[in-house]
Formats: C-alpha cells, structure tokens, sequence
C-alpha cells in the first residue's frame, strides 16, 4: 500500500501562517490589556455615565460634558451608549446591577423601573438633591414616578407623553375643530375618510408590547378607570370594560382604524401619517419634527392637541420620559450627584432641548421665550405635560405589564371580550401584589 | 427542456435568496422620505446619504475589525480544538466516547438567554469586559458542539484502511490527523468554517451584555445602535446590512470551492 | 499500536467544561430555588417550579407554539435544504456564484433581518401584500402571525442546511454513481439507493442541530411579534426570557429553560435512535 498521496493545494500552505501569527500576536497588544478605566491620576475621579442612544449627533452630548468637566476640575466623565430599545436595557441592568456591578456611576433609566429598582437597593437615595420646593419645579407626573416609599431614587431627566396629531389642512377644509371627546374624534374620522380616498381614520400603536399598555391606560384613564388605586387592584371596573370595548370597537364596530394597528409599534404608525394617509395619529412628540422636515408630504399640515376623553372625564396622557440616578455601588458617588444636577439643571436641560430636542422636565422652561422662539411646539406640549400621568408605580410594574400586554393585545385583537381580559388580568394582578406583600 | 426547467429553478432560487436583500438594498438608495412609499417600488430620487451616515459620527470600520477579529479567533480555535476532538472521536479509542458526544451537545440545548448571567459573572471576574477575548472564548465554546458533531460525521467516512496505512507507515496519530484526515474532509472542515464564523459575525445576545465600547463592539451591537428612543432610521439600517453582509458573500464565494473540492477521483482508493 | 484520544479530546472539553459548566449547573440550581430580588427571595423549593410550571396554561400555550414552530419549520428547512443541495451538485456555469448566493440569508444578521421581514410583513406599507395585492394582516392574525415567522425562519435557516448537505455530498465518492449509472439506475433510484444512505449521517447531524436551535428561537419572533398577538406566538424561549429578564422570576424563568434543555434532550435522543439505526444498516 502506497503513502497517501499529498493532494496539492489541500492544507494551508505554509507561507501563511507566520502572518496569521502575527496578527494575532499584534491583536493581542493592541486588545490584551483588561480593563480601560484610567487610574485617576492625583485628585481626579472619573465617573460612567451609562444610558441608551441619545437623538442624533452624538458630539452634542460630548459638549455638554465637556462644559461639566471644565466647571469641575477634579471630575472626567465617560460615557458609554447602550441601544435605546426599553427592553434591552432593562436586560443590561438586570445582569449588571443583579451582579453588584461598580462599573457605571450614573444610569439613564426609563420611566417604569425606579420603584423596581429602588426596592432592589441598586439606586441610591438622592432625596437631598431635591428638596420639597426643587420638587414643584419638575412636572408632578414624573416625580411621582421617580418616588418610592417617600424617598427620591432618581432625578427626572427629559419627559415623553401621548398626544393626537391631527391633520389640520383636513379638518379646516371639512370644517371640523380638533375633537375634545372621543365620540367627536370618531364622527370626525368617518365623515373626512368617507371623503377622501387612501385615508385611514385613526391609527395608533397596539402591537403586543409596553406601548400598547401606554395607548390603553390613556382611554382607561379618560374615562374615569385605574389599574391600581390606594394600593388596590380596581382594573376590573365597569368603566375600564366600556373603554376597552372602545378601543376595540374603534376597529371593528366604527371602522375608523384599520385591524393593522395591532402589529404596529410607534415608526410604523408615524410612516403611515407621515405619508399623508391618516387623518389621526397618536404618538409621542419626537414625531412633530419629522414631520416638519423638508421632503415631509404633510409639512405645515399637521396639528397637536391633547388626547381626547370621554364625555365628562379629563383627558389624560401616558408618562414617558427618562430618569438620572446614581448607581448603589458606584464607588463615587459624590461626583456622580453632582453630575446629574448639572445635567437635569434649567440651563442644560434648556440645552439639550434645542440641540438634541429632549423634552424638559422642569416646568419653568416652558416659559423661556428663547425655546418657546426656536421650538413652539413646546407651548403645545406644556399642557400634556401637566396632564402626563405615570403608568402604576410599583416595584413590581414590570409583572404588571407583563400581564397587561397580552390581555391588552387579546382585546384588540378580538381574540378575548373586554371583560374577559380585565377579569383575567384582575385576577393576575392581585397575586402579584399579594406575593409582594 | 429539462435544462431551461433546472435554470428556472436556479432563477426562481436566487430571487428568494436574494429579494429581501435587494429590497433592503433599494431601501439603502432611497430618502427619508420614500422609505415607506408603496408605490413606486424603485426610487424615484436615488441617494447615498444613509451610505454615508452609516460611518458618520461613529467608527464603523473599527466596528467591522472588532467583528472580523472576534470571527476569525473564534473560527480559528473552534476548529483547531475541535477537530482534534473530533479526530479522536472518530477514529481513537477515547473512554466514555458516547458520554462525551452527548455531553458537549448538551452545552447547545439551552437558551443562550438562560446562561447569559452566570457567563457575565464568569467574564467580569476574569476581568475580561469589553475585549475580543470575552466574545471568541464564549462562541468558541458555544460553537464546539456543531463542530465536533459535523467534523466527527466527517472524519468517520474517511475509510479505516488509510487511517491503518498512515499508522504502518509510520505516522503518529496527529500525523495522520494532519496529513490524511484533514485534507480529506475539509469539505466539512471549510463548511464549518463557514458557518462559524457567520455565527460569530452575527451574534448579538453575548456582544451586548459583555461589550461596552467601541474597543470590543461588534457589529451586530452597533446596529442595535442605530435606532432611537422612538426613531428606527430604515434608511441607515438597511445601507448598513448591505455593507456588513457583503464581505460574508464574498468569503464565501471565495471558500466554497474548498468544500466541493473535496475528493478528486481515485484519491481514496490508494 | 496503544493511541488514545483522550489527550486530542482535552482541549475542547476543558474549554467546555470551564465556559459553560458553571452557568448550566447554575441554571439547573436556580431551577429548583424560589429566586426573586424583587420579593427579596432566595430559597430552595425543591420541584415546586416545576409544578407551579405544568399547571400554568401558558407553558402550555408556550410548548405548543413552539413545537408547531419547530415542527413544520425543520421539516420545511430540510426538504427544501435537500432540495437545493441536490440540485447544486450538478455541475454547470455560475454554480460558484449560485453557492454564495444560497449563503445570503443566512449570512444577514438577525437583529436587521428580523426587522426588514417586520417591514415587508407590514400590511399598509409592506412589499409583501404590494406585490401579492393583498391586504392581509400578516402580524396582526393569530393563524399567520406564526406562519409568517415560519416562513422567516426557513428563509433564514435553509442556508445552513444546503451548505452542510453539499459538504455530505461531497463524501460520496463518485464512482459509486457511475457504478449505479452503469447498474442501468435512474435517478430517483440512485437518490434513494446510494446518495440517501451515504447522506444519512449527514442528515441527522443537520436535523439535530436545526432542531435545537428551532426549538430555542427567540430573537426573530421576539422582533416579529413580541409573542403576540395575545401571547399566540410566544414560544418557550420568549416566555423564559420574559421572566428571566423582566419579571426577574430567575428561579421560574431557569426552570423554564430546563424544560427546553430536557425537550431537545429527548429529541435528540429519538432522532439519534431512530436515524443511527437506519444509517448502519
């Protein structure tokens, strides 16, 4: 039997590996070394700023830290972006905070995780940095969210809330004013789709995710309804079914919403409107400014106000909006507060509203007549502001929602009735609320 | 006619390949404006500036590195580790072989959401966050399984009797793994390879939780960047999946000649 | 001749044994506490998780979805991945090009591939209903929501099994196929006498590893769907992810994945009881 034959151009010829080497070995140098936090150097703390993607060009942001550290000397700041998607930066936290992580200082946290948050001890107590008069300064909604068990666990940093947006070319040549009621927004839809071709009624977010809860919880709130009241689980509630079925009637019994609203989250529905083929939309302010862009097919037509209610209730609008804190284990803390007052003060959160377009949290600015000048929208949104209310704040809102959102999605999608879904997702939320206690 | 029905399919198969691609690829050249416009199908203004906002204000090509380093680490120890595994596997006497097969595709039977934790605590004590290292150990590791089970079944069908003349002839067994098996079954070897190196390339889970800059980020992270609070740039995101997928075409146009390379005739039959 | 292969088998399964041992006997431990933070609980319950876990509908909603999922999904992947492999054995111009092109599902990442087939499922502004005329709510209907993730993933995944089925392929030695020619075998009959035996082995390696990572598949629906509408595209992984990650129920949400593990477990062992037995005959 013959030696196998050595098939030519079969293994890696041998010329090639003393490269490959090399550049692994070079790699190696270039990366081996851990970690990158820069010893302080005499006297200098630097500190991590952790938060999800901020809007647009990121040396915006640099600016402003790099005004923080020439007005402190013995702090450097970094910053490291995590993506801006809700859910995944929950997930970051989880597994860092979960694991005692000391590698970030200050966090940029939605909404809905303070009280989580503060009651798994991962955020410190910054009660001192706002005293009972810096409260009033800042929207109330938001306050209430940053609040556990009498103590402020984070400082409100920008604020989102839902609003109509209308087409007002539409309505001028229909003769119609924007609707304060519900029942005005249907009659309304109907009479111009009727009209007009290529033209959905009323689109909005109801894809099974948070923002369907935040689309509910506004007709909920509208008429009167609440998921928890003084600590009690009221969800199950005559009111809250009627407007449940409002919502799902807005599809199948007014016909003014098309049955896809229930795949969309808040850029498909703002394509469809910004297309010119919705008459209403509701979403959250970032979308005005898109729409006002050039290139934009309904530039100058388009109008805010708040969302309608339902006869005799007021009208209410779900809270967004992200918070400051500083992480528990931060081994700076100091610096880190110090940090965050300079970024949720008047003068920076005036900045960042006009370069990078974040909604202030402080009420005082929506007086300022310089954004007033460059952004009069925010005359508009002041008052949504005022009426933003907080989804329920709970450590354990994240469970909430998680039996929310299917129940939700189950209504809107015909799958379950009104009273089903709430009976069912009455029943979960006590349990929960008894684990709790 | 049995040939124009055989190019039909080809034809029918590549437009399923390659239609979504080709739709993001319109979508890449269109405005803002027209991303969501139905009709036209093709762009009425043709456009560059997603092209362009892909590398502005962020270091996309170091991102691209990162990948390329992370892949090539990965692909390289993966087969290097475990092809001699499944060498031994294959055609040695290894105790408790049935075991050790079982085991090592027990590691691919749990959602990777499920280990990503504990491999975080595993990563940070070894103070390995946020380097290329973190990412090419945890693929390597979670990419052994397909590796040794494909390369197993592959060095199994070289026929006994050349590993036997290899032994006579005076070849020690890493020898023969080198100089018979491995050339005979690099079909399997480059198809690993390949699909090794993509799994690398595109894996998020693991690069999110253990990267935080852009010293170790990969692409996939980088992408998850794009998008806003509310805002998805569609225009941006498709540009930059037409320019990350490109160089994984083209590795593969480039290697998958190796695969069916494999056996010239009469090569087994010594 | 005294070889052994335990010093060549070393260096994986130390690899394996210090990256992955301690998170599955972690997920394993976990799986049988009561591991909330929230609730400041941290305790040993024994099967409790378990139990609480097969009285649950939606686990059950949960395995359901995911079996439809992986069963017509794999079942798809590998008759069309056979399918193609075959076809690209032949040789003729632009095979080359055609391999690569195969290759390009699987070589988008999914964190954008799931996102482009939101949008092309999107039924006002989708390509999808443009180019079929259609109006159908691909995402929003409980019945396609799950098909439509299907046909997503088989666009997907049919890649990985074409390239690995044209390696298998490969080892078939050629004189086989003459010598069947020669036989007076038509084609269907060498498929079925000399490719498909020889390919077996190959076969199930494919099926094995499709089936686990079918049956694990998050990321793709997690986009698509979210697991809706109402939870009907939910699958085991999403539902683990979700209380691993959101509700931090890390006791619960391990046991869940213990569950998966256990599931593809008993799957592998079938196939490779059943498919071993045919390939050695």
């Amino acid at each position: 039997m013959s030696k196998p034959k050595r098939i030519p151009g079969r293994s890696v010829p041998p010329l090639r590996w003393p490269w490959l080497v090399a550049f692994f070995a070079g790699s190696l140098t270039l990366f081996g070394c851990g970690s990158d936090r820069e010893p302080g150097g005499e006297g200098i703390t630097t500190i991590l700023f952790k938060h999800g993607k901020i809007a647009g060009d990121p040396a915006k942001l640099a600016e402003i830290i790099a005004v923080f550290e020439a007005e402190n000397p013995g702090i450097r700041v970094k910053d490291e972006t995590l993506p801006a998607s809700t859910d995944e930066q929950h997930q970051f936290y989880v597994i860092n905070l979960g694991a005692g992580s000391a590698d970030f200082d200050v966090l940029s946290m939605d909404v809905i995780w303070i009280a989580e948050f503060a009651r798994l001890g991962w955020l410190r107590d910054l009660s001192h940095l706002l005293g009972e008069s810096e409260r009033q300064k800042f929207f109330h909604g938001p306050i209430e969210a940053v609040t556990y068990e009498g103590k402020i666990y984070a400082i409100p940093w920008y604020i989102d809330a839902g609003l109509l947006y209308f087409r007002k070319d539409l309505l001028q040549e229909y003769g119609y004013s924007p609707p304060q009621t519900w029942d005005e927004l249907v009659g309304i839809a109907r009479a111009v789709t009727a009209q007009e071709d290529e033209l959905y009624g009323f689109i909005w977010q109801g894809k099974q995710y948070e923002g369907l809860v935040c689309n509910a919880l506004e007709y909920l709130w509208s008429h009167g309804g609440e998921v928890i009241q003084n600590g009690e689980v009221v969800l199950n509630s005559p009111q809250n079914v009627k407007a449940l079925q409002f919502m799902r009637d807005l599809i199948t019994e007014y016909q003014v919403s098309p049955a896809l609203v229930t795949t969309m989250i808040e850029e498909p529905t703002r394509h469809i409107f910004g297309n010119g083929r919705a008459l209403f939309l509701r979403n959250w302010p970032y979308a005005w400014n898109i729409f006002q862009q050039e290139g934009s097919a309904i530039k100058g037509k388009v109008g805010v106000c708040k969302l309608p209610a339902f006869p005799g209730f007021e009208s209410a609008s779900t809270l967004g909006g992200w918070q400051l804190g500083v992480n528990g284990n931060s081994k700076h803390p100091q610096a880190a507060e110090k940090f965050i007052e300079f970024m949720t003060s008047p003068r920076i959160q005036k900045r960042l509203a006009l370069t990078v377009g974040y909604k202030p949290t402080r009420i005082a600015l929506y007086n300022d007549p310089e954004l007033l000048r460059e952004q009069p929208f925010f005359a508009m949104l002041y008052d949504v502001f005022t009426h933003a209310r907080p989804r329920p704040v709970s450590p354990y809102y994240m469970m909430i929602t998680q039996v929310l959102q299917p129940e939700f999605s189950a209504v809107v999608s015909g799958i379950r009735t009104p009273s089903e879904a709430l009976q069912s997702a009455h029943k979960q939320i006590v349990r929960v609320l008894e684990m709790g206690d | 006619m049995k040939k124009t029905a055989f190019y039909l399919v080809l034809i029918g198969l590549a437009v399923f390949c390659l239609g979504p691609l080709f739709w993001q690829f319109l979508t890449s050249l269109k405005p803002d404006a027209e991303i969501t416009r139905l009709p036209p199908l093709w762009p009425h203004h043709l456009t560059f500036v997603h092209y362009v906002a892909v590398f502005a204000g962020r270091p996309f090509l170091r991102i691209i590195f990162n990948s390329a380093l992370v892949a090539m680490l990965t692909t390289g120890f993966a087969l290097a580790i475990g092809s001699l595994a499944a060498f031994a596997l294959a055609r040695l006497p290894v105790v408790g072989k049935a075991f050790i097969l079982g085991a090592v595709l027990s590691i691919s039977m749990f959602p990777p959401i499920a280990t990503v934790s504990p491999l975080y605590v595993i990563i940070r004590t070894l103070g390995l966050r946020d380097t290329p290292w973190a990412l090419a150990f945890t693929y390597t590791t979670f990419s052994l399984p397909l590796t040794v089970w494909i390369l197993t079944r592959f060095f199994r069908s070289v026929p006994r009797e050349l590993f036997h003349a290899a032994r006579v002839d005076g070849c020690s067994p890493f020898q023969t793994f080198v100089r018979v098996f491995v050339p005979l079954a690099a079909p399997g070897l480059f198809a690993t390879a390949i699909l090794v190196f993509i799994y690398s390339w595109n894996e998020f889970l693991f690069a999110l939780t253990f990267t935080s800059t852009t010293r170790s980020r990969t692409i996939p992270v980088e992408i998850a960047l794009f998008p806003g609070l509310h805002e998805m740039p569609w225009g941006d995101i498709a540009a930059a999946s037409i320019i990350v997928t490109l160089p994984l075409v083209v590795l593969v146009f480039a290697f998958q000649r190796r695969i069916v390379e494999g056996l010239t005739a009469g090569s087994i039959k010594g | 001749m005294k070889d052994r292969g335990e010093v060549m088998v070393f260096p994986a399964g130390a690899a394996l044994l210090l990256v992955a041992a301690y998170p599955v006997v972690l997920v394993f431990w976990f799986s049988l506490c009561r591991k909330n933070p929230i609730f400041g609980v941290s305790e040993f319950i024994g099967l409790a998780n378990y139990q609480h876990l097969f009285a649950e509908p939606r686990f059950w909603n949960a395995l359901k979805n995911t079996v439809y999922f992986t069963g017509v999904s794999v079942t798809l992947e590998m008759i069309l991945g056979l399918s193609v492999a075959l076809l690209l054995n032949r040789v003729f111009r632009g095979r080359g090009m055609m391999r690569a092109i195969i290759l390009v599902p699987w070589a988008i990442p999914t964190v954008v591939s799931a996102r482009m087939w939101e949008w092309m499922y999107n039924t006002d502004f989708g390509v999808l209903n443009y180019l079929l005329g259609t109006q159908v709510n691909w995402l929003g209907d409980p019945f396609w929501a799950m098909n439509a993730a299907i046909f997503m993933d088989v666009w997907k995944t049919t890649p990985f099994v074409v390239l690995l089925l044209t390696a298998g392929l490969q080892v078939i030695p050629r004189e086989l196929y003459a010598a069947a020619r020669i036989d007076g075998a038509g084609g269907w009959a060498t498929f079925w006498r000399v490719t498909l035996p020889l390919l077996l082995p190959t076969i199930l390696v494919v099926l094995l590893f499709r089936t686990l990572d079918a049956f694990r598949i998050f990321d793709a629906i997690y986009v698509l769907t979210g697991g809706g509408p109402a939870n009907t595209t939910e699958t085991l992984s999403i539902y683990a992810y979700k209380s691993l990650f959101q509700t931090l129920q890390f006791g619960y949400g391990s046991a869940l994945a213990v569950v998966v593990f256990v599931c593809v477990g008993l799957i592998s062992v079938l196939y490779i009881r059943l498919l071993s037995g045919q390939a050695r005959r």
